[in-house]
């Protein structure tokens, strides 16, 4: 690993005014990413400022609005362990539960899981200046391809890593932001950055801007809502293709439906043609396989992933039931 | 000592240790070059293995993707930390009493992350052991023998008197016939 500075500042502001100074700078949550990529020097930052020990930025708490606000640097263990949260938000519990192993959730954090670079292996070879790195090409679009994107795949292949993004996406999350120009929220739907729009990057984040936390409102008393991932091993993998779902239900009708789907895309997708065709219709097992079907519509398989095609219909499939099933637990629950 | 050396100073197997190393070091490199305790090993040095495990806080985290700059002040423990001046620490003792390690690679890291398991749950089935332990890869595949032999650490840590398998058991044997040989 090259040598850099080293910044622990106090507070959001110092941080945000260290990282606008010098180019190439990075914020750190857990550094689980970070110095990966730093270690193979597809990052080489002359500066990196620690969010770790900024007071305020870590813990869930309940807002006046009601809603609640999970800090930046809130570990995922914290999260996949919260009880509260698994009541609240079970989409996002489940998903922090899955990530990677103990170790990392121990030490990986929410802003970062949000941030954390593709792991495609072309971008994180340094041997290849690939197209997101500054060159001229996409190699995985005539090279290996296995865990690459099936939609929206015309001038880079990466997939999003991030297993969090989708579930705060189903929960209508907002992320908040602080930077030099001051603090914004940002709707979870407006945070990605397509590579057509800017290809060296994944996010709206400008330099010198770091993730406070996220605020979603609780689900209410006839929510369900799952996550689940498809991927090769148990323990440390990344999914091949996954699936959040919150459903809100009238009865046996079904109100309102999210959902999201990721490890599909450079970016993670909203499936709106999904949620129409179960939106205002009383929920059956084939309502909610129709609504798998249609979650493959327009994908662009490459020459080694087309299963993903028919795994990303089962995982919709699956997972609307799980969400519709929790819906059900809950709304007999005594209030 | 160079002019990217800093000094820090933290609580290392109970005792103070401050200590000059390279800004830019992972903890486990200060761990093992400027501490001098070699247990804690260099494995795939990207957060994949859990070889590299050591206790932060009684929490067990992957060293190599851990700044020593992010260590100030904080009490870390590592496989060296686990014998007391009574002898091995049960975990060590029921490791060796079963044969749970092969190349022994994977062992400090195992042994600290289910020294962590046992000071949260005293009695963890074999699903939550393999769960707390599913970090720390084993290449020779020994995961039943570590599996088995946390959970009678644990058993002697309660103060249960367990029987040891006989060696027959261990070996396959289960009645104890080696007529064939």
């Amino acid at each position: 690993m090259k040598n850099f500075d080293y910044a622990r500042p106090q507070d959001v502001q110092s941080a945000a005014a260290a990282l606008g100074k010098a180019k190439g700078s990075r914020p750190k949550g857990g550094g689980t990413d970070l110095i990966t990529l730093m270690k193979s020097g597809v990052l080489t930052p002359p500066l990196v400022v620690d969010l770790a020990s900024i007071p305020g930025l870590s813990g869930v708490s309940r807002l006046e609005t009601g809603h609640f606000r999970v800090g930046a640097t809130t570990t995922i263990a914290e999260v996949a362990e919260h009880p509260e949260l698994a009541r609240v938000a079970r989409v996002l519990t489940d998903a922090a539960a899955t990530t990677a192993t103990p170790l990392v959730r121990n030490r990986g954090t929410v802003g970062g899981n949000l941030c954390q670079r593709p792991r495609c292996w072309y971008f994180r070879n340094l041997d290849y200046v690939c197209s997101k790195k500054g060159g001229q090409t996409c190699y995985a679009a005539e090279g290996e391809n296995k865990y690459h994107a099936i939609f929206e795949n015309v001038t880079c292949n990466i997939v999003h890593p991030s297993n969090l993004a989708p579930a705060l996406w189903a929960l209508d999350a907002t992320i908040h932001v602080a930077g030099p120009t001051g603090e914004k929220s940002i709707p979870v739907a407006d945070f990605w950055v397509r590579p057509e729009e800017d290809i060296s990057t994944e996010n709206v984040l400008e330099a010198g801007e770091v993730i406070t936390g996220v605020s979603f409102a609780p689900e209410g008393a006839s929510t369900g809502s799952a996550y689940h991932e498809v991927r090769e091993k148990q323990s440390y993998d990344w999914a091949l293709v996954n699936a959040a779902v919150r459903l809100d239900f009238e009865g046996e009708v079904v109100k309102e439906a999210r959902i999201v789907v990721s490890a599909v895309a450079p970016i993670p997708l909203r499936l709106e043609a999904c949620e129409k065709i179960l939106k205002g219709q009383k929920f059956s097992d084939a309502l909610a396989e129709a609504a798998g079907k249609a979650a493959s519509g327009g994908a662009t398989p490459l020459r080694d992933n087309a299963y993903k095609v028919h795994l990303i219909e089962k995982c919709v499939k699956n997972t609307i039931l799980d969400a519709a099933r929790r819906a059900k637990v809950r709304s007999g629950e005594p209030r | 000592m160079n002019a990217d050396s800093v000094t820090g100073s933290f609580v290392l197997n109970g005792e103070r240790k401050t200590v000059a190393y390279p800004e830019h070091h992972t903890l486990l490199e200060v761990l093992r070059e400027e501490c001098g305790l070699p247990g804690t090993k260099h494995g795939c040095e990207l957060g994949e293995c859990g070889t590299c495990t050591v206790l932060i806080e009684g929490v067990p985290v992957l060293s190599c993707l851990v700044l020593a700059r992010q260590c100030e002040d904080q009490a870390i423990e590592t496989v060296e930390g686990l014998e007391s001046a009574e002898g091995l620490h049960p975990l060590q003792v029921a490791f060796a009493d079963l044969g749970a390690a092969q190349c022994g690679y994977c062992t400090p890291g195992i042994l600290v992350t289910a020294k962590a398991l046992l000071a949260a749950n005293a009695s963890p089935t074999s699903a939550e052991i393999d769960e707390a332990l599913s970090g720390n890869l084993c290449r020779c595949t020994g995961y039943r023998k570590i599996t088995e032999a946390v959970d009678l650490a644990a058993a002697r840590l309660r103060g249960e008197d367990r029987a040891l398998p006989s060696l027959s058991e261990l070996c396959g044997h289960p009645h104890g016939d080696h007529s064939h040989e």
